[in-house]
């Protein structure tokens, strides 16, 4: 598979317009329906290949997008996400100095 | 066909020409009328191979999914809901917003009253102004999809226009008929009148003459019946001798006589 090329599972034969969310291999259980106890087995059956990765996020990006961003009547949240999301982010990468403020002596 | 016909033959004689019949490479394109009632509105299909019910066509949606505080989705709801009830987010958020304030992980410096008043303006801002805006935003959104759509609704309601007028068409061609009947009609009533004109003229004709022959004969039978009368006349005029002229006048005198002495 080249730059900018169709998964190799997709088939337009088969699956028709290409949806960028969707994915087009045979399906694993879902990381919610997994038993703690499969869970090692689970994440061994993982591509752990940087591209199937990158496709991972990719198209958990656009389903995202769907969702939140591209419905005729979205409003706010998606943005308040992305808001909070890097809030989150960046008082995590900027923890330790944050550290510094603490008012508690005891603890 | 043409090659087994000299070339003399189909120069010299033109009516071969004619009977010529299109051979069988004539291509015929049949038209379906767009009102027969066998035609059915065909829906897009794909292939056979087409898998719609694993990967059904992506449809976009109207509204984005239903989110608690502007930003939690219903799905970390869910996750909570069978261990902890409806309220179940609620108390694991704010159970974890108390142990990390508590414990002061989540440190409060002043950036943290900051992100306070903000959110206040922010949140302000939403209540006053956000319905207006939601609805100013969304009737554009209207209108850019109405632009958008306008061409193909143009194009159905022309052709919506077109077919009506093509039905008046053709109710308007039927009439024709009708007029070409009457039309018809009348030009047989006019050979018809014609007909009897001319069947009488003939009948005047005919009786024309026959009155004439019969004149003819009536004034040649009246000229000769004269002549004979006159004929006969002269003649027993001309018999008469002076003899008998005097012997009828005596006998005239005497048959006077005799009335004279019977009267």
């Amino acid at each position: 598979m080249a730059w900018g090329e169709y998964p190799v599972e997709y088939n337009p034969k088969v699956h028709g317009p290409y949806d960028p969310a969707r994915y087009y291999g045979k399906p694993d259980t879902k990381l919610s329906q997994v038993k703690l106890g499969e869970l090692g087995s689970w994440l061994a059956r993982r591509n752990k290949n940087p591209i199937a990765m990158v496709q991972a996020v990719s198209r958990a990006w656009w389903r995202w997008n769907h969702k939140f961003i591209f419905p005729r009547n979205a409003g706010l949240s998606g943005p308040i996400q992305v808001a909070v999301g890097s809030m989150l982010f960046f008082y995590v990468i900027n923890y330790r100095r944050y550290k510094n403020h603490r008012f508690a002596k005891y603890h | 066909m043409v090659c087994s016909i000299p070339k003399v033959l189909l120069l010299g004689n033109l009516g071969q020409l004619n009977s010529f019949q299109p051979s069988q490479s004539v291509v015929v394109r049949m038209v379906a009328s767009p009102f027969s009632t066998t035609q059915q509105v065909s829906k897009y299909e794909e292939g056979p191979e087409r898998d719609l019910v694993n990967f059904p066509r992506p449809k976009r949606l109207v509204d984005p999914p239903a989110v608690s505080l502007g930003f939690i989705p219903q799905s970390v709801n869910k996750f909570f809901y069978p261990k902890l009830g409806v309220t179940g987010s609620w108390t694991f958020g704010g159970g974890l917003v108390t142990y990390l304030l508590s414990k002061e992980i989540w440190v409060m410096e002043h950036e943290f009253y900051g992100g306070i008043c903000l959110l206040i303006v922010l949140g302000a801002v939403v209540k006053k102004f956000g319905k207006q805006i939601g609805a100013d935003t969304r009737a554009s959104v209207q209108e850019f999809a109405d632009d958008l759509n306008s061409g193909k609704v143009n194009e159905i309601k022309s052709s919506e226009i077109g077919i009506e007028e093509e039905k008046k068409a053709q109710w308007r061609a039927e009439g024709e008929v009708m007029l070409f009947n009457a039309k018809r009609e009348n030009v047989a009533f006019q050979l018809e009148a014609a007909y009897r004109q001319r069947l009488a003229d003939v009948y005047a004709e005919v009786k024309k003459r026959l009155d004439y022959q019969v004149e003819k004969q009536n004034v040649e039978r009246s000229v000769q019946q004269k002549h004979m009368v006159n004929w006969i006349v002269s003649r027993v005029t001309k018999s008469i001798t002076a003899e008998q002229e005097a012997e009828n006048i005596k006998k005239c005198i005497a048959d006077l006589k005799g009335l004279a002495a019977r009267a």
